[in-house]
């Protein structure tokens, strides 16, 4: 998960005619921006082989223009990767994953994140996956007609929504999982209640995935997954992909985020999910502060290096491998496979 | 126009079976002997490439040459026998009143000659008896005979020229530019297909067979021998500023939907190469046109996807003004519609935009519902051939919906192509017209504009009154073999209409043609990228009480 097409939108009002991709260390606009930890040079130091850019919209253009601005969401996407064409490759399936990385590019896919970006319209999502969108998060931080969001389980709000009940999916919901799961998209239960993974889990067909999400356990936050939920995950045969972002890798204010935050939190995971159920969701672009260690996309190896360390669990290549992204093109390839 | 003079070359015309083979084409392949006579006659009558004439293959009674082909059936039918007499090369008449079938046999041949020799050895007085006879014989002939044969012929000869359109439309796929059915379905059936009995008879089903909106159906789509078909993704001018968007989306999506239903009758296709694939696998090409460009919500970023969802052609605007374009409503203002309009005097500079940005994705620019001067503006800023994709001459019709020849005539430097509409309204400029009202109008367009600049534009199940004869989609071989009849419209030129003028026009749209040959406006636009430009708020003026405007 990687918010730099919104970036786009909010600095760049979408142009990409001057944006300097490829090093933005001399653009004083980006250069200095809190949200802003990517670029090419940094994408190909990290070594990443895959990404799944996010086409977000605001929450605030729920029943509004949400359809509209998801649509020129993907197409920035889409105009980044055409400009990029020796180093972004647009991917819209499992083998398109390994093909792109075989040819030395990023293969770039594209994820919706927030269910109101389909108003509640089944053919909007379907065009929206004909339009190469491969992951949808059923909602972002506002519940949509059909789905509660993650706000609904804040204890310590105050506000309307936490007196209302904390509900999941209803039937329309659940005839939206049904759909992806025809279609074959990735169901993404990032943002979403406690109640709305579990009803997900519970009805979809398919493995689903937490494209940005970390451990409750660790770090109490609402955005983060239960262990009950990870437990359901492993069964479904899903995958979690740890979120880095300081305030839900670290609870605890007292201290700032590192990178062996994030591990314990990825080794949480494999203890209760398995192995075979963790990945990497970053969300860098989508927030104002990455762990020390971690600052930008250019430290993935870093992670990798510590987690080779680790003693308590051992970490053999293969089970780098799994976490690097085998889990998730395992994933993808069965919910590709999946017929109602 | 009444075609061909040539019987009076003919001496003996009462009894006389005349026929106009393709003696060229088969005789260069010598399998046949002609005879001399008969090739001369016919040479008069035809020329060597005039594919119609060439294959009236009527009747012979001739024992030299066999008729190969579609064999001359006798058509019978009512309808038929309305039909005007018509000079067509193969001219003929029975040899005998009782109106048999027209594939002659080698006995009635013989027997004919057998009889003429016997006739002249009579004698005198035999011979005044049998001359009057023959006298009275031939007033009966005339009195009663003559009508039926009339009859027969017109219904014959109409019946042949349908075959020779029939043998046209399998050659090339008629091509018709705008079809309402999606809006119908949503209309009728909220966009649950799993009801829709597309394969059926829909006159037979409800809510269809109520509905004077309904022309549409596969079994006479195929009857009407419809090779190609765009499918029009309307939304109605209402949800401008509002859901527009999505409800396109809808559309494009019941339009994709449909067709997967019906895998072995119909295939989605977006280039011009598709059509004809599509056609020589017996499935009806089925394209995706957006109908108005309050569809977009003034995006480009929209317009690139819907391009990337199939869809080939935008009409401009539909009953409405876009924040960039003049509809026709600023030529005709309604007192039925509102006058909130936003005119721009054609098109703004947005709209150049979004010109450009079609030229650039190869997707068709439909001036269909614009006005006057957003189509001079079009024609100006446009790099590749336009359509106007359900749209009549206004010189027969005054009519905002139909086209000035003036700019008929800038079409014509365009290198594009007027899609005839067959709405009553834009024909007749009243609520009857009949068959005969489209051919005017095509004649007009192609007079103005030229052979190469006319196509077929229905508009079926987006009209309410159709013109006589062209009751439903099955009806468009009607229209050509009346057509045939004018002596201009060679079977070439029907091809042009039927679709090769759309196709052309296609591929020279199109990003990628296969032909080399072709005129490519993609050669331009290989360093060009989207176009990234937004609307101004000043365009907007006011109407954003839909949209987020926090970004």
């Amino acid at each position: 998960h990687n918010d730099l097409p919104f970036n786009l939108r909010t600095l760049n009002h979408n142009f990409l005619k001057n944006f300097t991709f490829e090093d933005l260390k001399n653009d004083p606009v980006w250069w200095n921006c809190s949200t802003c930890f990517t670029d090419l040079k940094r994408l190909l130091a990290g070594k990443l082989g895959a990404q799944f850019w996010v086409a977000y919209v605001p929450c605030k253009s729920q029943y509004k223009d949400a359809v509209e601005q998801t649509l020129e969401q993907i197409d920035v996407i889409k105009r980044l990767i055409q400009k990029y064409p020796d180093h972004l490759q647009l991917v819209t399936t499992a083998d398109g994953i390994w093909e792109a990385f075989r040819k030395k590019k990023i293969g770039s896919l594209i994820g919706v994140e927030g269910g109101h970006s389909i108003d509640s319209r089944l053919a909007v999502l379907r065009q929206m996956y004909d339009l190469g969108v491969r992951y949808l998060t059923l909602t972002h931080a506002c519940n949509t007609p059909w789905a509660r969001a993650s706000p609904v389980d804040n204890v310590s709000l105050t506000s309307d929504l936490n007196k209302e009940h904390h509900g999941g999916l209803t039937e329309f919901g659940k005839t939206v999982v049904l759909e992806m799961n025809r279609l074959g998209m990735l169901v993404d239960l990032s943002h979403v209640s406690h109640q709305t993974m579990i009803d997900a889990i519970s009805i979809t067909k398919s493995p689903v995935i937490f494209s940005h999400s970390s451990a409750y356990a660790l770090c109490n936050h609402h955005r983060n997954v239960h262990d009950d939920v990870l437990v359901m995950t492993a069964k479904n045969g899903g995958v979690v992909m740890v979120n880095f972002y300081s305030e839900f890798v670290q609870c605890n204010t007292t201290r700032n985020a590192t990178v062996d935050d994030v591990i314990a939190h990825i080794n949480h995971i494999r203890k209760v999910a398995g192995v075979n159920h963790v990945g990497i969701g970053s969300d860098y672009d989508g927030v104002d502060s990455m762990p020390v260690g971690l600052e930008d996309v250019s430290k993935y190896p870093h992670l990798f290096e510590r987690l080779a360390q680790t003693n308590e669990p051992r970490w053999s290549t293969e089970d780098l491998k799994k976490l690097a992204g085998l889990n998730l093109i395992r994933v993808f390839k069965e919910v590709e496979l999946v017929c109602i | 126009m009444e075609v061909v003079r040539e019987p009076e070359k003919f001496e003996n015309t009462t009894a006389t079976t005349i026929i106009c083979n393709n003696y060229l084409h088969y005789h260069a392949a010598n399998q046949y002997t002609v005879n001399a006579d008969r090739k001369s006659a016919c040479r008069s009558l035809q020329k060597t490439d005039d594919l119609d004439l060439i294959e009236r293959a009527v009747s012979t009674a001739d024992d030299t040459i066999t008729a190969i082909g579609e064999p001359y059936r006798q058509a019978g039918s009512p309808d038929l026998a309305q039909k005007l007499p018509n000079g067509a090369a193969a001219i003929f008449q029975s040899p005998s009143p009782s109106g048999e079938k027209g594939t002659g046999t080698d006995s009635d041949g013989s027997d004919r000659r057998r009889g003429e020799r016997a006739v002249l050895e009579l004698d005198c007085k035999q011979w005044l008896a049998v001359c009057g006879l023959l006298i009275v014989a031939a007033a009966l002939g005339v009195g009663v005979g003559v009508p039926l044969a009339l009859e027969l012929r017109s219904s014959r000869l109409l019946e042949a020229r349908l075959q020779v359109v029939k043998r046209i439309l399998q050659e090339v796929p008629l091509v018709d530019g705008h079809n309402d059915l999606p809006w119908n379905i949503r209309k009728f059936l909220h966009n649950q297909l799993h009801d829709f009995h597309f394969s059926e008879d829909l006159r037979q089903q409800e809510p269809w067979s109520q509905s004077v909106w309904s022309h549409t159906d596969l079994h006479r789509l195929k009857q009407g021998m419809v090779g190609a078909q765009f499918w029009s993704a309307y939304v109605p001018c209402g949800s401008q500023y509002l859901d527009s968007v999505q409800l396109t989306l809808e559309q494009i999506d019941v339009i994709r939907r449909l067709v997967d239903k019906y895998p072995n009758q119909m295939q989605l296709v977006t280039t011009a190469k598709g059509i004809e694939e599509a056609y020589h696998s017996g499935r009806v090409a089925s394209l995706i046109g957006v109908e108005g460009g309050h569809s977009l919500g003034s995006s480009l970023a929209v317009l690139r996807m819907f391009y990337q969802l199939g869809a080939r052609y935008m009409t401009l605007t539909h009953t409405c003004n876009t924040p960039w374009a003049d509809s026709s409503l600023a030529d005709d203002p309604s007192d039925t519609l509102p006058m909130d309009f936003i005119e721009h005097g054609g098109l703004s500079g947005f709209g150049n935009l979004v010109i450009r940005e079609m030229n650039r994705l190869g997707m068709m620019v439909d001036l269909s519902h614009v006005s006057v001067q957003t189509m001079v503006d079009a024609l100006d800023v446009t790099k590749a051939p336009v359509i106007f994709s359900h749209s009549s001459a206004l010189a027969l019709c005054n009519s905002s919906r139909n086209v000035p020849d003036h700019i008929l005539r800038k079409l014509a430097v365009n290198g594009g192509i007027v899609m005839v509409s067959f709405f009553n309204n834009f024909l007749s400029c009243t609520d009857t017209a009949t068959l005969h009202d489209v051919i005017a109008h095509i004649n007009h367009i192609r007079a103005i504009a030229g052979v190469n600049h006319v196509g077929l534009g229905a508009g079926y199940d987006g009209i309410n009154l159709t013109p006589t004869g062209l009751e439903d989609v099955s009806r468009y071989p009607m229209l050509l073999a009346e057509l045939a009849r004018d002596r201009q419209w060679s079977s070439s030129d029907i091809k042009k209409l039927a679709g090769s003028n759309l196709v052309r026009v296609f591929r020279e749209v199109e990003k990628d043609t296969y032909n080399t040959f072709s005129i490519q406006v993609r050669d331009d636009w290989s360093q060009v990228g989207p176009t990234e430009d937004w609307i101004s708020m000043e365009d907007l003026d006011g109407k954003t009480y839909c949209r987020y405007p926090g970004t």
